[in-house]
């Protein structure tokens, strides 16, 4: 077995026990990149030789006898949405090409404390508006386990490094389902938050009310060892809650016995293949055998929650965006006829089609006289959605549900039908609407067969109980097995 | 209301965004179905207020001059000229 073969929970004793180095870990995770990379495309920027300084300077931390964290030595990748100080963060976008931060995201600073081994930076759809991470102005990223399909997205290249070995955890972000359905996508665990739970200071805003940062890995345990560093109050950041965090590792527990698991037709409606709702039923039953408890409930504005997502998140993406105006940074074209026309061209040549469709949209829907049809009309919704979530939690600990409707699609196979990918995000995008945590866990073990996610969504901070459903059953069935690359 | 005209060239305008004329129309035709698809969301008669699970506390207003030197913060700035950005002229 390879080094980086192993799960950070194992590799974190590893080092402990100095069985191991953290520059021996780090090689061989930068030896699988050169490997595999030229296939899966997860990377857009490797930062080997500081990711070696730093794993040189952790293993004489250790060999001091100084008292590390778990995370310390251990190889991350970053979505490349996540301001990294003088590393290029593009946001796969041509916009910001050369764009590097001057300043660390408050989770970065939070990694770096904790000694992470940072390994590069990862592909995603475009400011992270996509659901295969084809919208990368640089590469299209291969799912590991079937190198035509899509990784899912927009933290393609976050799944799919983790899946193929090329980083031991990685964050991504997750406004609409984008750390969850790659995820599944890719037979990786994802965790996204609670709204609040973890800062977005530094990360490049999308649709500010939804974004929320959060751990991929290849174990449950995995996830909760960076979801418990990466989590905290950050007054950088006016959303973040004001609440102490537990060690979410030592709450793991694979005793479900009394657990209350919501089943909410609405997410197995139509559209979502046969062969997901039987995998993600048979993954309850596994539950149910270990003493978890099912009950029926029910979700009935479920329905709007994708109308309500693209006005919202477009909405707040326009206005976001608004700032890359090619003065301040970024790309700035290079011919013009005066100031608007700077603005415009520069938009227009940076800016690609996904893009420009949101901000599109996003306008539209704030423009005079469209914003109490639209915009109100969905932030309405979404209290609305918010009130149903909190009803059912009164009767149920989690509700399970598939994280996509169907397996990973052929590459292109969407490209042109706009509202055919966003049908994908069906059944994450309430959860956004509605500030709640959920994790995608893998449920299909077989070889040969691509990839499915079960669900599990909670109630606000509540990624103690979902972390630990997600541990029993992967207890159960069994963990990740790489693809054959 | 699907059946409304979008005024993409007045949208793109007002986003600071160029369409050019034979990408206009698979625009329109784009714009027109995800419009269709958003659009359908019932009436709810309720008003919208701020909401009191997610409360926001403002940090005081204060200026904070040590964190980054004007070189770094210019860096990234596609023009600069005497630690200025530089763009068009717009006042003759």
């Amino acid at each position: 077995m390879e080094l980086f073969e192993n799960s950070a929970a194992k590799l974190s004793e590893m080092l402990n026990n100095k069985e191991i180095s953290s520059v021996e870990l780090t090689k061989s995770v930068f030896e699988r990149i050169k490997d595999t990379d030229d296939k899966v495309n997860a990377y857009l920027t490797l930062d080997e030789e500081n990711a070696l300084n730093k794993a040189a300077e952790v293993d004489k931390k250790r060999a001091a006898g100084e008292k590390l964290s778990p995370l310390a030595g251990i190889p991350i990748g970053i979505k490349d949405n996540i301001s990294t100080k003088g590393l290029r963060t593009t946001c796969a976008s041509r916009m910001l090409e050369s764009y590097e931060p001057p300043f660390d995201a408050s989770v970065m600073t939070k990694l770096r404390e904790a000694d992470a081994v940072v390994t590069g930076k990862l592909n995603m759809d475009e400011f992270a508006m996509g659901s295969s991470t084809e919208t990368s102005y640089f590469k299209k990223t291969k799912n590991p386990f079937d190198l035509e399909r899509i990784p899912g997205g927009s933290s393609g290249g976050s799944a799919a490094a983790v899946a193929a070995g090329e980083a031991v955890l990685a964050l991504g972000s997750d406004t609409g389902g984008s750390i969850r359905q790659p995820a599944s996508y890719c037979g990786v665990v994802g965790l996204k938050p609670t709204y609040g739970a973890v800062s977005r200071y530094g990360l490049v805003a999308f649709a500010s009310s939804l974004d929320q940062i959060g751990p991929l890995g290849r174990t449950v345990e995995d996830v909760a060892m960076l979801q418990s560093q990466i989590c905290g109050h950050d007054k950088m950041d006016a959303t973040s809650a004001y609440r102490e965090y537990p060690d979410y590792v030592g709450l793991l527990s694979e005793d479900v016995s009394g657990l209350r698991i919501g089943i909410a037709d609405e997410y197995f409606g139509e559209g979502v293949s046969d062969e997901v709702k039987t995998a993600v039923m048979n993954a309850v039953g596994e539950l149910e055998k270990r003493g978890a408890q099912v009950k029926h409930v029910s979700l009935p504005s479920t329905d709007y929650a994708l109308s309500s997502y693209y006005i919202i998140s477009s909405a707040e993406a326009s206005s976001n965006l608004a700032r890359f105006d090619g003065v301040r940074y970024g790309y700035r074209a290079k011919e013009y006829d005066g100031l608007v026309d700077m603005y415009e061209k520069t938009r227009s040549q940076g800016f690609g089609a996904e893009v420009k469709r949101r901000i599109m949209l996003g306008t539209f829907v704030l423009s005079s006289g469209f914003y109490d049809a639209y915009y109100k009309k969905a932030k309405l919704m979404q209290r609305r959605i918010s009130a149903e979530f909190s009803e059912v939690f009164k009767e149920v600990d989690v509700i399970a549900a598939p994280t996509v409707p169907t397996t990973a699609f052929k590459i292109g196979q969407n490209m042109d039908d706009p509202l055919k990918m966003y049908a994908t995000d069906i059944c994450t995008v309430t959860v956004n609407i509605a500030g709640l945590p959920a994790i995608s866990v893998p449920c299909v073990h077989e070889d040969g067969r691509l990839p499915i996610g079960l669900q599990l969504i909670g109630d606000r901070f509540a990624e103690d109980k979902l972390l630990s459903t997600a541990y029993a059953y992967e207890k159960t069935v069994g963990g990740f097995r790489f693809p054959k690359l | 209301m699907s059946e409304m005209n979008i005024d993409i060239k007045h949208i793109a305008k007002l986003a600071r965004l160029e369409i050019a004329d034979d990408e206009l129309e698979a625009f329109e035709s784009q714009m027109k179905s995800i419009v269709a698809m958003v659009e359908k969301l019932p009436d709810i008669s309720d008003e919208l207020k701020p909401d009191p699970d997610t409360p926001m506390t403002l940090r005081a207003d204060e200026a904070e001059t040590d964190k980054f030197t004007r070189d770094e913060l210019m860096k990234n700035a596609p023009a600069v000229k005497a630690g200025c950005l530089v763009v068009p002229k717009t006042v003759e």
